[in-house]
């Protein structure tokens, strides 16, 4: 790779790097008692880019590495950057890049490849069976996941960097069905980090709690549709921090304008309880990440302090265009896709409420649980975001349960609203984030409980 | 050494080692790409992929290993999985890998030269129409994409199953943002094809910045609608429909009970309206292919008919506990991306999902409609499969009273229960239109909510 990159001598080239990633992972799923796949998988592959004017090209393979394949990559992205260049309105500057030579090997108490596989498949069949706790639980899912990729990336600055991320998780999954009504609940255990934290797992709360959790659904009520009073979960809290906020913060989505958060820096976007986080150096977290996938050390940004937004999430390109340090949030899938920017661990950070306190001084409301899915709306700053389940509130007590419901409204009005906000950080135990419906990416999102007005559609 | 001579290796190493059954998965993927963004091509890419899955299966005992072989050899892919169906325990459910069976079709047969050839330049020209389509003073294209991928790719298994097929795809999904005195508004346009020169690319840009301009005009939906009807575009309306049916049939579901249609084969659970077909040779189908990711020929299989089930669709291992044939829905594939997909053993799932085009145009639908909703773009259309309900944003979308199509409108939701919905009194256009594994025309979705926020 490094012979590639410094025989790279083309005066219309202004950066180019390479980068090879090796992929290893471990699954196992068990449905209804049976292990239903139980695999190992490895890939790996080598992308160069080349950047010629403000256009790049990226060329990749899943051929061996050699110096002659490193060479034919950067050629085809050199290639490619010049075809799109006759379109270049300016030349990107990337000369203040700092060349950094390192190495950075995660550590963990117990590395799951020296865990036994008989150990990884008592856990997840232990899962399983402790879902079954009633008749009306007709299906159980169990999973277990790890990952390990390492990487290396040279650039023409100068960088030569090795890093590995390790990700493990485990999922439960279970349905519930009397008569023609079928409900499911789900828990998810998982981050940055080695077997260990799947050790510190009872199987039969984990499982079982899931599998009560669906049970209970079944008698659930369709939820109040409207606007309403709003005490989101830590989960859902983290949702609408990813969501909304979140991609609006990337730096691609503000430079040409496209995000609602443009131009905002300064301004008063919520009250003063609202702070907003993303960092890629949380340890123990799936969003973290030693370094992204351009080589810059990940970083801690505060995107909104005390209710006024300070900065966005930053690639080499637009913190260039935007004359300030990148953040290490340019990140790709893979080798196999484009690196743009992207979020690491994106939270709401905590206030000075208890928990209880919050649902006990709310009159009215509904108080909202576990995520299902959420989409992002960079133009519009809209939130779409999706919940398990709820309980109503009255007279600061949690009432009936009610069952899936989309919360909605305008982001930068909901966040005007929050009075409330608790001293309890949660974090998702893993998930994939997309942009623009792709390129999915580990991230984790989190938050405290969270009190503010939004609108309700309950499905 | 090509794909099925790898392939042909590692199932001869596999059998020696002492395998029952073995199963090899090769594919070998080539992709273009080129990314708008702000109004010009931002990024060109091209990326190769080789990738092999093997099932190694000892008795009962199964263990799936995968890898590009960039950095191991065949005997390092078969020993991982040797290792781990030793370990692993009986899948008493399991009955056997697919028996080879006559493939008549040409291996060639869904494969379009021209989109196998294209490269980032050419992807470049053509994106480069939809943002000269969309562009005017104040619409602009901040994003978009257009991807092009030629696969091929074979089964080698140890009974017999020696067969592979070849395929492209073309995808395309491109935003446009408008603005005018402070207010915004965006157009999302997606595009879909075997073959790259099939597309529109102007006219897709047009839509886009019609759709962008007409939400400059959109008012908040500040009303709850009870017992309304929503009329879905396609690109809407075949995510929620594959979504919810793709769900019920799938013989995976049925057979672990989390499907709400596990015991109603016969019995009405659609409109009439509603015809639903699993064509694996799909002539628009972007996953069509001669054979299933097993080895298995592809197959028409009818689902709905006249809103009656008919039929589940199966891979071998689903359709074998049954003791029914599997009907070729084997599946690792997906539409929009093909690299990685010999990372996982096939699964049970639709090849292309098509739904029987009624005899009206969108026009006589939205004419018959009182009170409704015409929706061009949720924020993403998502259904729970399991119980039906849903509660979607809406981005674009214009309301319909008394027949007629009024303002386009924003901040609603819409909100019910699809397996209700279904059966009511739905509308079935007759302009399909294919996205992703889908091909479907407009449906009218009626019982439903539109909650104003």
């Amino acid at each position: 790779m490094t012979t590639a990159i410094e025989s790279l001598r083309d005066k219309d080239v202004s950066f180019a790097d390479i980068r090879h990633e090796s992929h290893a992972s471990t699954q196992i799923n068990v449905t209804n008692g049976i292990i239903r796949r139980f695999g190992r998988a490895t890939k790996s592959g080598t992308v160069a880019r080349a950047l010629v004017g403000e256009c790049w090209g990226m060329s990749s393979t899943s051929e061996s590495l050699s110096s002659n394949v490193c060479k034919n990559l950067v050629s085809e992205a050199v290639r490619s950057a010049k075809a799109n260049a006759r379109f270049s309105r300016k030349s990107l500057d990337l000369s203040d890049v700092q060349p950094i030579e390192k190495t950075v090997w995660q550590k963990c108490q117990l590395d799951p490849a020296k865990v036994s596989t008989d150990e990884k498949l008592e856990l997840v069949m232990s899962l399983d069976k402790a879902q079954k706790i009633d008749d009306r639980i007709v299906n159980t899912n169990s999973v277990y996941n790890d990952s390990k990729i390492v990487f290396q990336l040279v650039n023409t600055v100068g960088s030569k960097l090795e890093w590995d991320e390790l990700r493990i998780t485990s999922v439960v999954q279970s349905v519930a069905r009397e008569g023609n009504r079928m409900q499911f609940d789900y828990g998810v255990k998982g981050g940055s980090a080695g077997y260990e934290l799947l050790k510190s797992i009872n199987p039969e709360e984990f499982g079982g709690n899931c599998a009560k959790g669906a049970i209970e659904l079944l008698s659930a009520e369709k939820p109040p549709s409207g606007s309403m009073t709003v005490i989101s979960d830590g989960d859902i809290s983290g949702l609408i921090a990813h969501e909304v906020c979140g991609h609006a913060s990337e730096a691609d989505e503000v430079v040409k304008k496209r995000s609602f958060l443009t131009d905002m820096v300064g301004v008063q976007v919520g009250t003063d309880q609202v702070t907003l986080v993303d960092d890629g150096t949380l340890e123990g977290v799936s969003g973290r990440i030693p370094f992204d996938s351009e080589g810059t050390p990940s970083s801690r940004t505060i995107i909104i302090k005390n209710g006024v937004y300070e900065g966005y999430l930053h690639t080499l390109e637009t913190a260039s265009l935007m004359g300030v340090l990148p953040t290490g949030n340019g990140r790709s899938q893979d080798y196999n896709r484009r690196v743009f920017a992207r979020m690491t661990n994106t939270f709401f950070d905590s206030g000075d409420w208890k928990n209880e306190e919050i649902i006990s001084e709310t009159k009215e409301g509904l108080y909202v649980l576990k995520t299902l899915s959420g989409m992002e709306d960079v133009v519009g700053g809209g939130v779409q975001c999706s919940a398990l389940k709820g309980y109503i509130i009255k007279n600061g007590e949690l009432t009936q349960l009610v069952r899936s419901m989309t919360l909605a409204g305008k982001v930068l009005d909901i966040l005007k609203t929050v009075d409330a906000v608790g001293d309890t950080l949660h974090f998702s135990g893993g998930g994939a984030c997309g942009k623009g419906e792709e390129d999915f990416i580990s991230v984790s999102h989190g938050g405290p409980h969270m009190r503010a007005e939004m609108v309700v559609g309950g499905g | 050494m090509n794909i099925a001579d790898i392939a042909d290796k590692i199932l001869s190493v596999s059998e020696k080692s002492g395998a029952t059954q073995a199963e090899v998965y090769a594919i070998r993927v080539r992709t273009a790409s080129t990314y708008i963004d702000d109004n010009i091509p931002k990024i060109g890419g091209s990326m190769i992929e080789t990738g092999f899955g093997l099932k190694y299966i000892i008795g009962k005992k199964i263990g799936f290993s995968s890898s590009t072989l960039a950095q191991e050899k065949p005997q390092d892919l078969v020993e991982r999985a040797i290792s781990l169906a030793r370990v692993n325990n009986e899948d008493e459910k399991f009955v056997s890998l697919p028996e080879p069976k006559k493939v008549s079709d040409s291996a060639d047969r869904f494969h379009d030269s021209s989109t196998a050839s294209a490269d980032s330049t050419i992807l470049m020209e053509k994106a480069m129409e939809v943002v000269q389509g969309a562009s005017c003073d104040n619409v602009t294209v901040p994003n978009g994409s257009l991807r092009t991928s030629s696969a091929t790719f074979h089964i080698r298994n140890s009974l017999g199953v020696d067969v592979g097929s070849k395929g492209t795809i073309a995808f395309g999904f491109f935003t446009a943002k408008s603005e005018d005195n402070g207010s915004v508004g965006e157009g999302v346009q997606r595009c879909w094809s075997r073959e790259i020169n099939s597309i529109d690319y102007h006219g897709l840009g047009q839509m886009l910045k019609e759709q962008a301009l007409s939400m400059l005009k959109a008012k908040p939906f500040k009303e709850k609608w009870e017992d309304s009807v929503a009329v879905l575009a396609p690109s809407e309306g075949t995510e929620m429909v594959y979504n919810l049916i793709g769900f019920a049939v799938s013989g995976e579901n049925v057979n672990k009970r989390s499907s709400p249609w596990s015991d109603k084969m016969g019995e009405k659970v659609a409109s009439e309206n509603i015809t639903v077909i699993d064509n694996g040779l799909s002539e628009r189908g972007l996953l069509s292919s001669i054979v299933d990711d097993e080895g298995v020929p592809t197959q028409k299989t009818t689902i709905l008919e006249n809103g009656i089930l008919r039929s589940y669709i199966f891979d071998s291992y689903n359709a074998n506990q049954l003791e029914l044939q599997s009907t070729g829905n084997g599946i690792r594939r997906t539409a929009r991306e093909l690299a990685g997909r010999f990372s996982s053993p096939a699964v049970c799932a639709g090849t292309t999902m098509e739904v029987r085009p009624g005899t009206k145009s969108v026009d006589d639908i939205i004419g018959e409609i009182k009170q409704g909703i015409y929706v061009e773009h949720f924020a993403w259309p998502i259904v729970d499969a399991m119980s039906g309900n849903f509660s979607n944003e809406i981005r674009n979308a214009r309301i319909i009273e008394n027949g007629e199509l009024g303002n386009p409108i924003k901040y609603a939701l819409w909100v019910g229960n699809l397996y209700e919905s279904i059966k009511g009194s739905v509308l079935v256009a007759n302009n399909p239109e294919i996205h992703d594994k889908r091909v479907m025309p407009t449906i009218a979705f009626p019982n439903t909510e539109i909650v104003g926020q």
